[in-house]
Parts: C-alpha cells; sequence; structure tokens
C-alpha cells in the first residue's frame, strides 16, 4: 500500500509542471487594459533616454566632442575616435549603441501601433493622442538613423524576424518619406500642451520643430548639393510654422540663457521637445561629467569664437575691444553661462589651470554648478544622479532654423535679421550689423549657431550638413593656453557618415557598408 | 487504488512502456532446485551488518548463489563441500560445510579495494560488473589536503576538467566540465549528495567518503539533467567500533602570480610621457614635474610616494580547520555525527576578506524490524564570509589599476590621494580605504536534509522511498560609509563617493527550497546459479523555489550605525520569485551471466515546467554492455590477467538548461519614464525586450563510449582506457538578430550541434619491497570539441568578454583574432603595407591582410583552433610511498592545448589609467629597440587601439603542470599509543598549489581561463600542516 500510494503521489499529476511567470505579461494577456497601453507608449519613450541617444551617462553633452568646441580625452563613448576620423565598423560604443537604440524604439512603436486597437473599451481621444505621440517618436528615431548613417533598412511593422531581419538598407529618402508622413499624421492629432501630469509628452509644437529640423538637413550643402532653392523653401515654411503657432502654443526665449539649463526651470517655454530625466530612478550624469569628469572639456577655439559684449565683434578684429592679457574679459555673456575658463570662480572657488586640466576649460552648461557654492545635497553628484531635462528641439534653434533657411532662400531680409537678433537680444548681445550680404549673414548665422548651442551637441550635426567639417575637423586642437593637444583628421569621402556596425553586418548580409569603410 | 494512472497519448504509451519494462523482469520466473538445502547469513566482520550480493560459490562446481538484501543466502549443497563467499571489498573467504543447516559468516574488509563497489543512480554496483564510463574518487586519498570546497577536490579526475577562477575566501567554488563542452547553455554536471539534488560545495570535504561521475550513458537515468555528467557524492558513514576521530590543520596562503608591475614612479611618468610622444600629444607631465617628483621622493616620501601596492595591501592568508566526528555500527543501527570549523584570512589587508565555516552532518539509520530500515542524513553549513564594502572585486579591479604614485595614509592619518592628473583618473582610488572601509557580510545556512526508508518485500524485491529538502538561507549585510580622502598636496579633501547615497546600508535576503522526492521498486534475482537479474523502477518529483529581496536605505547620521532601520531614506527595492519542476519516471534493468557477459538498460521520462505544453516531455534511454573476456574458457591469462573487460555504452541524455519561460513571448516591466517635468513622477513602461519561439524543448545529447579494462600480475598493474563521442543536437541558444528587429535580444531556440570526441587513459601500478609500499598512477584525457551545426549562424563573444566566435566547422568559443607578423619599423614600411588606420607608424603591430583587399578590417580575423575556454588535454598523475608510518603522497595536475588572452589592466598597459607591466619598460619598440618584444607603447583606452586589437599578439599558451599537492605524514606506531587507548595519531606537513610550470607568465594560468581580465582574486598556494587523531 505504501509503495503504490507513493508511486501515485507522483504518478499522475501533470498540473505539477504548470507554473506561471509570476513578474512579467506575456504579449497574448498584455493588451487588455488601458494602463497596459500606456505603459507601452512609456517603453517607447524609454528609448530616448538610452546611451545610444539622449541619455546614458551624458551622451549628447560627449556629442560636442566629435565636434572643433570640445574634447574627450578618455574616449568615452568612442567620440573621439569620431573626432580623430578613425572610426570604423568595429568601431564600439555610440555607433553600435545609437543603431540598435533607434531601432528599439522603432519597434516599441510598431509594437504599439499594430497592436493598440487590441485594448478593450479605451477611451478613442486618448488612444488617437498616443497613436499621435507614436508616429513622433518613430519619426525621431528615423530622423537619427538617416541622419548619421544615410540609407538605413525601413520597418513599420512590429518586430518579426522572419520579414525583417535580412531586410537590406531602403534608400534614404523613402525614410526620409516615412518620416514627413509621420509628422503630418501626429500633427494632426497631437495637442498644443498637456496639462501638468502628462508635459513631456510630444505636442503640435515638437512636430513642427522636428519637420523644419528634418527639412533644414534636407536643404543643408551635404544633402543639397545641387543647392535647390526649394528645399530651403519648405525649411524656412516649416520654421515659419513653428513661429506662427508660438503666441498659441505659448513659445518663446526663456529670458535667462544660464537658468534656461536649470532643473527646476524644466520644460520652460522655450523648450518644444525634451528627453525627461527623473531622480532617483531614471538620471543623467551631467553634472558628473562637467565637474568632475571633464570627457567634455571645451577647447581654446570655442572659448576664442565668443564674440565682444559691447561691439558685438569677434576677438580677431581690433576694434572689437579684446584685451589678449585680460581674455576672459567683456565676452559675450554665453560664454560666461557656458563655459568655466581658468580665473573664473566656480563653485565658490577661484579655478586654477588644474581644476580642468585637460583643456583648462570646463563646461557650465547643463550642469547645477555656476560660481555659487553648491548646498551639501548637489555638490558631489554622482553617476546617474542628476536629473536635469535634455532639450531635443528648442525654441532658440527655430528662429535660428529659420533665419538660415530664409537667408539661403531668400537672402537677409528683415525676419532672418529678427529671428537671428531675438536671440542675441535676449543673450545680451547687440544685434548683427544691417546690410550684412547673404554670405555674411550666413556666416554670422553659423557663428550664432555655435555659441548658443555650444556644449548642446548640435555643433556637430551642424558642420557635417553644412559640409564644413573637413575644414574645421582637419585641425589641431589646443588647451587655453595654446599648447596643441592633437591634431584631428576628417575625410569628407568617408567620414560625413557612420559605418554600420560589423555586427550588423555580420547579422544580415543584405546590409551593404558605407562608401569608404 | 490505482496504481500508475496513465493518460492517452504520448506521454501514456511512454508510461505503458515503463511497466511493460518493469513486468519483464517479473515474468521471468525462478526454477526450482532440488538438493539439500544450505542457509546462511552473511555480515560485515567489523560493524555485523549483512551484506547483500556477496557470491556464495560452491568450490570445484558452476553451483551459486548471491545473497539477498538481508545478506541471506539459500543453496543445495552435500556436506563436506567448501563454500567460496567472495564479496568486492571484502576479503575472500572459504567455509567447509558442516552439517548445520545454517551458518554465519563474517567477511573482513578488505581496505585496499574498498572502492570496488559503486554507487550509481539509485542503487550501488560492483566495480567488476560496471558497464558504463565511470570514475571514482575515494576522499581518504584527499585526506589532510586543506581543500575547501569539494569541487576542488576533483581535480585529476580522469575526464573531469576542473577549473578554479579565484581563491577568494567563501566564493572560491571550481568550475567542473566533464567529457568536454556539450552545449552552449549552462554546461554544469548534476550534483546528486547521498542521491538528492544538492551543491556538492555546501558539504564539509571531510564529510564525503566517495565522489562518483557517471560520464556516459550511464547516467541516463537521470535524464534531463544528464547531459553534462553527473556527479553522485557519497556521505561518510558509521562502520564498526565506535570511535572518535579529531583531526586539524593550519595553513599559510600565498598567491601564485602577480603580474610584474612597475613600482618605480619615475619610471611610471616617463613610460606615460612616451605613451603621449607615441600617440602624438603632448606630454602627460613637465620636465618640471617629474623633477619636482624626484627630488620630492627624498624629502617627503609621503606626498611623493614609490609604493609597491602588492608589497602593502597583500600578507600571508591563513586557513585552519577543526573536524571533530563520532562514529559505529551495529547490525541494528549506524551513525556518524560531525562537526567541523573552517576559519579562513585571505591575503588582502583590512577585515573584509575573511570566511568561517561551521559544518553539521549526521549519518545515520536504524534497523526497525526485520524487514524495515529506515534513517536520517543531514548535511549542512552555516557559513559567512567578508568582503569590504564596495566588494572584493573591486578591490582587486582599483589594486590593479593602483600607481607608484598613488599615495597611501597621510602623515594625519587621512587617506591619501596623488595631487597629480592621470588621464582616466579622476577620482583616485585609494586601496586601503576601499579595503577597510565599509564591510560586505554574507551568512548562509544551507543544508541538505533527507529521511529514507527501505523496505524488503517478498520475492526479493525491495521498495526505496526518500524524501529531500534543500534549503538555502542566506543573508547579505552592505554597508558602504562616506568615504572621504585628503590630497597629498594641498592637503584639500575630497569626498569618494557622493554623501547623497553614502552613507548606505543593504539588505538582500535569498531563500531558496528544494524539494526532491523519489521511490524506487528493486528486484534483485538470480537464476539457475547464472543468470542474475536486477531490475529497478521508479518515479520522482523535483521542485525549486527561490526568492530574492533586497531593500536599501540611505539617510545615516554617520558610519556607526548601520542597521537598516538606522537610516531615513528609503534608496532601493528589488525582488524576485521564481519557481521551476520535473516530474520523472525511470527504470533499469541489469542482467549478467555468471558475470561474464553484462547488459545494462536504462530508460527515463522527464517532464519539464521550463517548455510550453506539448513540448515538456522526453524520454531518455541509455544501453551498456560489457564481456569479462578473462571468464571465457579459450582465454588463457593465466594468473597475470585478471580483469580483462570490454564494455560498450550508447545513451540519449537531455538538457533543458536555459532560462525559466523562454518560450513566452514576454513584455518586460522597468521600461519606464517620466512625465510632468520636474514635479513628475515615474511611469511605468512595457516593452518586449526579446523574441521568443514556443517550440523550443529539451537539449539532447547522445553518447557512445567505449572502454577496456585490465588488471594484471595480481591487481598489481591496473589499465583503463576509454574512448567516447558526446553528440548534442538541439542546443538552445539565443539567436541573435541584427538590430534592426526592434533591437531585441533573439530567441532562445534550438539551433545547435556539437561534438565531443575524446580518449581517457588511465593506469596505476602499486607494489611493495617488504615494508616500502608504493602506487604511481596517472590519466590523460583528451577532448576534442566540433560546433557541427548553427543552422548557418555565428555567434561572436557571446560568454565572454574575448573576441571569440562559434560557428560550424570551430571549436566553441575559436579565439577569432587579427592575425599579427611582426611590428613595423619604419613609416615606408606602414606606407607599402595594406593600411591598417590612419594612427599606423613604426613601432605599431604589423597585421596580415588574409583576404588581400589591401585594408585591414574584420574581415582579416581568423578563427583559432584551440577553444578558450576548455582545454584539449587534462591530466594528472601522483605518486605515493609510504614505509611503516612514513608516507609521502604528490599529486601533479595540468592542462595543455588552450590559449588565453588577458585584456584590461596589466593585460594591456596603461588602460584608462591603470599601470603596466615592467617589460613596457625594458622591452617595447623605440627607434633604438627595433627588435623590442611589444609594439610602441600607447595607452590602451584612449591611445591609439590599433595594437590592441584581438590579434594573435596577445595570445598566450594557457598550458600549465602544477604540483597540486604534496603530502608528508608519519603516523605514529600503534604500540606507543595502546597504553594512552588511543588508536592512531598522525602528524602531516602540506603544500598545495607550490610549483607551477607554465609558459605564462602575466598570471596564474589556472584563473586567466574564460576571462578576459587579470583582476581578480589570485590563486592562493598553501603550506599547511596539523593532525589526526582516532580514540
Amino acid at each position: 500500500m505504501i509503495i503504490v500510494a507513493g508511486m501515485a503521489l507522483t504518478g499522475c499529476n501533470t498540473s505539477l509542471l504548470n507554473t506561471t511567470p509570476n513578474d512579467r505579461y506575456v504579449s497574448t494577456n498584455f493588451w487588455s487594459s488601458t494602463a497596459a497601453a500606456t505603459a507601452a507608449l512609456t517603453g517607447a519613450y524609454q528609448e530616448l533616454k538610452t546611451a545610444g541617444l539622449y541619455g546614458g551617462i551624458a551622451t549628447p553633452l560627449w556629442e560636442e566632442t566629435a565636434s572643433p568646441n570640445a574634447y574627450d580625452y578618455d574616449n568615452t563613448d568612442s567620440w573621439n575616435t569620431i573626432a580623430e576620423g578613425l572610426q570604423s565598423a568595429a568601431t564600439g560604443k555610440i555607433i553600435p549603441s545609437r543603431w540598435g537604440a533607434c531601432y528599439g524604439g522603432i519597434g516599441r512603436v510598431n509594437t504599439f501601433l499594430e497592436n493598440v486597437d487590441r485594448v478593450p473599451d479605451m477611451d478613442e481621444d486618448l488612444k488617437a493622442r498616443m497613436k499621435g505621440e507614436a508616429h513622433f517618436l518613430r519619426a525621431l528615431y528615423y530622423f537619427n538613423l538617416e541622419n548619421y548613417w544615410g540609407d538605413v533598412p525601413l520597418i513599420t511593422e512590429q518586430p518579426d524576424p522572419q520579414t525583417q531581419d535580412s531586410l537590406p538598407r531602403a534608400p534614404r529618402s523613402e525614410v526620409v518619406d516615412l518620416i514627413l508622413k509621420d509628422l503630418d499624421t501626429a500633427e494632426a492629432i497631437l495637442p498644443l500642451s498637456y496639462s501638468a501630469g502628462d508635459i513631456g509628452r510630444a505636442t503640435k509644437g515638437a512636430t513642427l520643430a522636428l519637420r523644419a529640423k528634418v527639412l533644414l538637413f534636407e536643404a543643408s550643402p551635404l544633402l543639397n548639393p545641387s543647392n535647390d532653392k526649394n528645399k530651403w523653401k519648405a525649411a524656412a515654411d516649416a520654421a515659419n510654422a513653428v513661429i506662427t503657432l508660438a503666441p498659441s502654443a505659448g513659445y518663446g526665449l526663456y529670458p535667462d540663457y544660464r537658468s534656461l539649463f536649470l532643473p527646476e526651470n524644466e520644460n520652460n517655454k522655450e523648450v518644444i521637445f525634451d528627453v525627461q530625466f527623473i531622480y532617483p530612478q531614471e538620471g543623467n550624469s551631467f553634472d558628473l561629467i562637467d565637474r568632475q569628469y571633464n570627457t567634455n572639456a571645451p577647447l581654446l577655439g570655442l572659448a576664442e569664437a565668443y564674440e565682444m559684449k559691447a561691439t558685438g565683434l569677434p576677438i580677431t578684429n581690433s576694434a572689437s575691444g579684446y584685451d589678449e592679457n585680460n581674455p576672459y574679459k567683456g565676452r559675450d555673456p554665453r560664454l560666461y553661462a557656458t563655459i568655466v575658463y581658468p580665473g573664473d570662480t566656480y563653485m565658490g572657488s577661484v579655478v586654477d589651470t588644474k581644476r580642468f586640466a585637460i583643456t583648462g576649460y570646463g563646461l557650465e552648461k547643463y550642469s547645477v554648478y555656476t560660481e555659487a557654492v553648491a548646498s551639501e545635497d548637489v555638490a558631489d553628484l554622482k553617476e546617474g544622479q542628476s536629473y536635469t531635462n535634455y532639450i531635443v528641439l528648442r525654441y532658440a534653434d527655430v528662429l535660428l532654423m529659420y533665419a538660415e533657411a530664409e537667408n539661403e532662400y531668400a537672402g537677409p531680409d528683415l525676419s532672418v535679421y529678427k529671428a537671428v537678433n531675438a536671440v542675441r537680444e535676449r543673450a545680451g548681445m547687440p544685434d548683427l550689423s544691417p546690410a550684412l550680404s547673404q554670405s555674411a549673414m550666413r556666416d554670422a548665422i553659423r557663428h550664432e549657431r555655435r555659441v548658443e548651442f555650444a556644449g548642446e551637441g548640435y555643433y556637430y550635426n551642424d558642420i557635417r550638413r553644412w559640409k564644413t567639417a573637413e575644414t574645421v575637423m582637419n585641425a589641431t586642437i589646443y588647451k587655453w593656453d595654446h599648447t596643441a593637444i592633437e591634431t584631428r583628421k576628417f575625410d569628407p569621402k568617408k567620414d560625413y557618415w557612420w559605418p554600420i556596425p560589423q555586427a550588423q553586418l555580420d547579422l544580415n548580409p543584405n546590409l551593404k557598408q558605407n562608401d569608404g569603410y | 487504488m490505482k496504481a500508475l494512472h496513465m493518460k492517452k497519448g504520448k506521454k501514456g504509451t511512454a508510461r505503458w512502456l515503463m511497466l511493460a519494462f518493469l513486468l519483464t523482469g517479473v515474468l521471468a520466473w525462478r526454477a526450482d532446485a532440488q538438493q539439500a538445502q544450505i542457509s546462511g547469513t552473511v555480515i560485515a566482520s567489523q560493524s555485523g551488518i549483512p551484506l547483500p550480493g556477496v557470491t556464495v560459490q560452491l568450490a570445484g562446481t558452476s553451483t551459486g548463489t548471491t545473497t539477498d538484501n538481508e545478506g541471506n543466502f539459500e543453496l543445495q549443497a552435500s556436506p563436506g563441500g567448501t563454500l567460496v563467499f567472495s564479496f568486492l571489498g571484502y576479503l575472500t573467504k572459504k567455509v567447509k560445510l558442516t552439517q548445520a543447516p545454517h551458518i554465519t559468516v563474517k567477511l573482513a574488509e578488505d581496505v585496499k579495494t574498498l572502492n570496488s563497489v559503486v554507487v550509481v543512480g539509485y542503487g550501488t554496483q560492483k566495480k567488476v560488473n560496471l558497464t558504463g564510463a565511470i570514475s571514482t574518487l575515494d576522499m581518504t586519498t584527499k585526506a589532510n589536503e586543506p581543500i575547501t570546497n569539494a569541487a576542488n577536490a576533483l581535480h585529476g579526475v580522469p575526464g573531469v576538467f576542473v577549473n578554479l577562477g579565484n581563491s577568494q575566501p567563501g566564493v572560491d567554488r571550481g568550475t567542473i566540465r566533464i567529457r568536454g563542452i556539450g552545449t552552449l547553455n549552462n554546461n554544469n554536471p548534476l550534483v546528486l549528495v547521498d542521491g538528492v539534488e544538492y551543491d556538492m560545495n555546501e558539504l564539509n570535504p571531510n564529510d564525503i567518503a566517495s565522489i562518483t561521475v557517471l560520464k556516459d550513458a550511464s547516467a541516463a537515468i537521470y535524464g534531463s539533467r544528464a547531459a553534462n555528467g553527473v556527479i553522485l557524492v557519497t556521505t561518510k558513514k558509521g562502520q564498526g567500533k565506535s570511535k572518535v576521530n579529531y583531526s586539524y590543520y593550519y595553513g599559510i596562503q600565498k598567491p601564485t602570480f602577480l603580474p610584474d608591475a612597475i613600482w618605480d614612479p619615475i619610471a611610471y611618468l616617463n613610460l606615460m610621457n612616451q605613451a603621449a610622444a607615441n600617440e602624438g600629444k603632448a606630454p602627460y607631465f613637465t620636465t618640471d614635474e617629474i623633477n619636482e617628483y624626484k627630488a620630492g621622493m627624498k624629502t617627503d616620501p609621503l606626498t611623493y610616494p614609490a609604493n609597491n601596492w602588492f608589497d602593502i595591501a597583500l600578507k600571508n592568508g591563513m586557513i585552519q580547520k577543526h573536524d571533530l566526528s563520532f562514529s559505529g555500527s551495529s547490525d541494528k543501527y549506524q551513525y556518524r555525527l560531525s562537526l567541523g570549523y573552517l576559519n579562513r584570512d585571505g591575503i588582502m589587508f583590512g577585515p573584509g576578506n575573511t570566511e568561517k565555516k561551521y559544518s553539521l552532518g549526521l549519518n545515520s539509520s536504524l534497523q526497525v524490524s526485520k524487514r524495515l530500515r529506515v534513517g536520517l542524513t543531514l548535511d549542512g553549513y552555516y557559513r559567512s564570509y567578508t568582503e569590504p564594502g564596495y566588494t572584493t572585486a573591486s578591490f582587486w579591479q582599483y589594486l590593479m589599476r593602483a600607481l607608484p604614485v598613488e599615495n597611501d595614509t597621510l602623515a594625519d592619518g587621512n587617506y591619501g590621494y596623488s595631487y597629480l592628473r592621470v588621464p582616466g583618473r579622476n577620482n583616485w582610488e585609494q586601496p586601503r580605504m576601499i579595503a577597510y572601509e565599509g564591510s560586505y557580510k554574507k551568512y548562509v545556512q544551507r543544508f541538505v536534509a533527507s529521511v529514507f526508508a527501505n523496505y524488503q518485500l517478498p520475492w526479493d524485491i525491495a521498495y526505496d522511498i526518500k524524501f529531500g529538502v534543500d534549503k538555502y538561507d542566506g543573508e547579505l549585510k552592505t554597508f558602504v560609509p562616506q568615504m572621504v580622502k585628503e590630497q597629498a598636496k594641498t592637503g584639500t579633501m575630497y569626498n569618494w563617493n557622493s554623501p547623497s547615497t553614502a552613507p548606505r546600508a543593504a539588505n538582500t535576503d535569498y531563500n531558496d527550497l528544494n524539494l526532491h522526492f523519489y521511490n524506487t521498486l528493486t528486484w534483485n534475482h538470480t537464476f539457475a546459479q547464472a543468470h542474475h537479474l536486477n531490475v529497478m523502477a521508479g518515479a520522482s518529483y523535483d521542485s525549486y523555489s527561490s526568492g530574492t529581496f533586497m531593500a536599501e536605505m540611505t539617510g545615516y547620521l554617520d558610519g556607526t550605525l548601520t542597521a537598516i532601520d538606522a537610516g531615513t531614506i528609503f534608496e532601493a527595492m528589488s525582488g524576485n520569485d521564481t519557481k521551476d519542476a520535473l516530474e520523472s519516471y525511470f527504470g533499469r534493468v541489469n542482467y549478467d551471466y555468471k558475470g561474464k557477459y553484462l547488459l545494462e538498460g536504462i530508460l527515463r521520462f522527464d517532464g519539464s515546467a521550463r517548455f510550453a505544453p506539448g513540448r515538456r516531455w522526453g524520454s531518455y534511454p541509455g544501453l551498456s554492455a560489457g564481456w569479462r573476456i578473462d571468464k571465457e574458457p579459450f582465454f588463457h591469462g593465466g594468473n597475470a590477467i585478471s580483469l580483462l573487460k570490454l564494455r560498450a555504452s550508447y545513451g540519449r541524455l537531455g538538457n533543458q538548461q536555459v532560462p525559466l519561460f523562454s518560450y513566452l513571448p514576454a513584455f518586460s516591466l522597468g521600461q519606464d519614464y517620466s512625465f510632468g517635468g520636474a514635479g513628475g513622477v515615474l511611469s511605468s513602461g512595457a516593452a518586449n525586450l526579446a523574441y521568443s519561439d514556443a517550440s523550443i524543448t529539451w537539449e539532447t545529447t547522445t553518447d557512445y563510449d567505449l572502454g577496456v579494462d585490465l588488471d594484471l600480475l595480481n591487481n598489481k598493474i591496473s589499465l583503463t582506457a576509454d574512448v567516447y563521442r558526446k553528440r548534442t543536437t538541439g542546443i538552445l541558444h539565443e539567436v541573435n538578430l541584427p538590430a534592426q528587429v526592434g533591437n531585441l535580444d533573439g530567441p532562445q531556440e534550438n539551433v545547435g550541434a556539437m561534438n565531443n570526441d575524446g580518449f581517457e587513459l588511465t593506469a596505476q601500478y602499486r607494489g611493495n619491497i617488504s615494508a616500502f609500499d608504493y602506487n604511481v598512477y596517472g590519466n590523460v584525457s583528451y577532448n576534442k570539441n566540433l560546433v557541427t551545426d548553427l543552422k548557418g549562424q555565428t555567434l561572436y563573444s557571446f560568454n565572454t568578454n574575448l573576441s571569440t566566435i562559434t560557428k560550424k566547422g570551430l571549436p566553441y568559443e575559436a579565439m577569432y583574432l587579427y592575425q599579427a607578423i611582426g611590428i613595423f619599423q619604419s613609416d615606408e614600411e606602414v606606407a607599402n603595407s595594406p593600411k591598417q588606420s590612419g594612427d599606423t607608424k613604426a613601432g605599431w603591430i604589423k597585421y596580415k591582410d588574409v583576404n588581400g583587399d589591401g585594408k585591414i578590417d574584420g574581415d582579416d580575423r581568423v578563427p583559432m583552433k584551440e577553444s578558450s575556454v576548455i582545454p584539449k588535454y587534462t591530466y594528472g598523475f601522483g605518486l605515493d610511498l609510504s614505509y611503516k608510518g612514513i608516507s609521502l603522497n604528490a599529486f601533479f595536475q595540468g592542462v595543455a592545448g588552450i590559449k588565453e588572452m588577458p585584456g584590461g589592466n596589466y593585460g594591456y598597459p596603461l588602460n584608462n589609467g591603470a599601470g603596466a607591466t615592467w617589460e613596457w619598460v625594458t622591452d617595447s619598440w623605440t627607434p633604438d629597440r627595433p627588435n623590442a618584444k611589444l609594439p610602441a607603447i600607447v595607452e590602451a583606452n584612449f591611445g591609439s587601439k590599433e595594437n590592441y586589437l584581438p590579434s594573435t599578439f596577445w595570445l598566450k599558451n594557457g598550458s600549465y603542470l602544477r604540483l597540486k599537492s604534496i603530502q608528508l605524514s608519519y603516523a605514529l606506531p600503534e604500540q606507543w599509543l595502546k597504553t594512552v587507548k588511543i588508536q592512531h595519531v598522525s602528524v602531516f606537513i602540506n603544500a598545495e598549489n607550490w610549483i607551477t610550470f607554465t609558459k605564462y607568465r602575466e598570471f596564474d594560468p589556472e584563473s586567466t581561463v574564460n576571462v578576459s581580465s587579470l583582476y581578480h582574486y589570485p590563486m592562493l598556494k598553501t603550506v599547511s600542516g596539523g593532525v589526526n587523531v582516532t580514540f
């Protein structure tokens, strides 16, 4: 009897093997509530914060070091490899991580769009708005792909290896068409703004501003070698649409340039779309990088680019009022808001040349540290402890995009001056001298973009699309005291585009590598 | 009551087969005998325990039988004849028959061949009757060695590769591989302790009697967990007269190898500048700075140190162990109670490097009635170990990047840091601060307790039932204080870690409960005194549950209080909870004809919760046969050959080691994002992170083995040889997807097939010259791994940080490397060679343009034939000498046919602010040193990476031969001891890992297998001595 009982104990109970996961959903039972749909969309936003795009430790701040503005001595995330023109298919860090993050975001958006209609009893307006957000995000992810790699595989359905893992690169123009179509879809649905708890979601203004950026890139010399004026017109119109929308959407220049980048002023009127960070769960390390690691060290060239405040003239102009013996006196106030320099006061003490030993300079922008002594609780922020949002699209950018496109299309008309001068006035700089030629205006706008957005990671793409990288990146970079650090190289035949990562070529032999790699 | 309720369909069929299997044995009915009956009982002379399975033979005839499970026998014989009783492990005894109808025979143990009974799955077998490839380790051969974990005792067992990655107190566990790597998944063998699945490292090695390794189809009895081989650990039992045993040893430990680091600060500063010059950068340190340092070293060594951090941070380690046991047996009971205490203090300075283990073992059984025997075994540890607050791993990482210019404690007692600015060292670590500050304490209570019963049914049938509980309770308590250091020159104080997260304390609770149950019916019978049949059938159920819970707090006033509730701010919380189950039915038939022809059949059905319904059940057959040629009449080996046996086996084994619920398309949480700006809150996000395939099922390993056993010259010489093939198909592996598919991790799929082919040879020669006994033994194992199919896939470096490739036609994880063909001697040579990169210049490593396209890129990598993971050859040999009370035992162990490539700090020079080995100062390329061994120095992390591409230049031969242990012991003469009523006293000294022969110089070759860095706790060598006393 014992035996029989013993055998039977294990003899017939197949339910003994039925275990189900207790810590995750399964796609068959996931799409059952509005909360689940919301979480899936949140997951699609989440990729923005990853190291491949606008988050990680300080990805957008490091992107600056691939430009003449800054230097990453530590080659964190391989940005210095790019700055030196040494990137290859085997280069790790940012190149593969950006490729992956973009497709991760796209996969999440596609999954959301394909499944959200399965959710029962969902509010139709909410569902429509969320779809609009998803389309905006997909446009943003594809913009990042086509901007760095050109032709890329174009996928609009939820991830499925059977149909997608051997797709070749689609022509860049098709990708841009999808971006513009997605932005059209999103624009028609998305609201101008959100109430408190939803701030940070994509708005109608964000779709317009992103379209302006995409079209400006399309019109720029890198992608518009024949200088088709219609492309400039389209870019100017798109930027102007944001300017036109500004009164109703509440956009404008934030009065104080320095505090535009402080966490207490997040989502202010200048912000059109930013990536949201939160402490302690989902932070970045902007403060640590700026204060201590100095892996985005500003270069002498950037410090010298700022004009004199009184005259609005570059320091190379003998009439500018520049004093070689007192180089940091009387300069464009944005210098003081952006850079920490030898002799500056920073965190309550005077900065010597060893404080930021790499170039002599530190970046102040995007950190909470200013001249004042930092309060105890933030004096020593470490990895992941900062939560300042990173601004992807801001109104000053829209104004300068408009000015650039309009100047190229129609020349330096009044609207161009108005846009540029608005940005200069906010900074405390005198207006541009009137009667600039189209080409002088072009130079003025390019200068304005460099100093206005210094440290924010915008400039690398500007010098690419202007096709000036082959000049400004084939140069020696210097420390504060004019000692040379290294000489960079830029090969116009290959370096305007990033290589397809080796692992992707290995996994999908149908992907063709970019020229020169 | 229904015994085996059958379901229709595949599963049902499987169980019907099972029943048929069982009945086959029952239907073969016994034949009746005719002569006058003699009956008897055979017992062990020391313990009085009845001995089952003893061969009873009427001398000069073919009449014979074997004893049943209670040691009883019956046979037909006439008085005057002589019965010969033989049983492996016991001395053969002859008894002349008288008129008495019942005799009791006592057999004395033959100490020399005690091993000859081998524990196999759900039972034991005589070694001579084995048909499978089975290795055994008698732990008495390892007595008194300072073995801290049982896995480390397996070095040198044929077919078994043991690798100890580090020797850190508390976590020094060996990795065990049996006959190579058979899967891309978990390759750990199944370990059972007294029949119950358990972690062998959670046992006091001194409580282990023997370890059996099932290497081929003989493991099929454990079905879906057996593909990596099965290790059966048997704990010690009481035997004979009650006795008390006490042993003690004390030892000193040192690292076997440390890198030859630069500890001269000026040499270091100059080397950095040399690297900067080679990279075309401005010098990191000016001449003034270097001169200042030189002068300062003489006048102010606290500010300008020349610190050898290995000397500062490392000391001799200490190990000591006490073992006490009480044991004994009679025909009614058997008991052994043991207590153990191990105490270690490692080689690091500071308090965070200790281990204490308290063990308790109980093995007892009781004959309740004539038919029923019950018992209890309990084995467990209460153990604890410590690490520094920032963990031992980070201590070694920081120590392996310590520089001679790094300050130790300053005059005022503060932790100092260098005023020098070194790239990559933004926040100077301080090894002393890391070692001394904070705490990390792990407490573990783990035990396996099992109750069992054996009931003798009529008709030679025995029923066994066992229920085992494996309980793991762990607690990890960590505390990290606010750590402050002082700049040596200016006296500026600096926070090393952020006051916003330190002090902080975290507690993690680990709570695992595994339940194991099995029951078997065994029928053991001999027909016509020639056909011996043993049939076993059983069922088992195993359930596994595991959970963790972690909470972390900050907001401590200072570093005084470390309890979780002394903090005020919630920092983090996490936890998990998993369950798994396995349901099994199994059976085995052993048949032999007069011990001459041996046959074994095994069948097992396993159902696993790791797969989708419909994919859960698998069946595992095993078949093996043996032929004792020496017993054939035509064989005329005479006395020279006492055993010649051919063996062959075939079997199918399974492996289920994929992550739980891999078959389900999961939406993972934690993909969070915040909305709402500065006052916003975290919003819960979800995303599909991996593609899944619901059709996945078991991996299958098919084992083939051919073996021969040979004993010569009255067992003086014994030889065993095996050749095998292990073919694994349907290997479960994550299939990599291109990122364009949603950047998803690939699905787990049954994609792979892999062969392991090899041979094993074991030889032993033992003898004596009067009182001088000697024993020489050795073995060598060869294993060749080949991936035979991956469905066209190529896998890169998925398991290690090394540059490896796994694809059809190559061994598993072959190194995948650029081919270095020397060092460029001039810029002209660079210009005339295939383009490498914009950086390349004279002094750089020159790579071969393998595909001849005029440039060096990823397509020029070539797979190496050697695995980075497992050696082709493992071997061991040893020597035991004894003369009267003195004995000397030496054991050597080695591996060959493995390549290693250390990277990171000291693997490459000046890596991210770390130092370099001295040869970079003396033997790196400069125009004046064109024949240097090493290329021109550049910083490994942010200098030109060209020289540090994974290339053959950095590939090292990881072969080694090691004097694993040597022991000299002396047993005091018994006549001295008799007067004080002590049975036995011996004293011994022992050296472990003392000598290593290798070409590998960077670190210990054993501990660098399958890792890409050198910054971990090194291997240790130990010298110890102690005493062993039996009352």
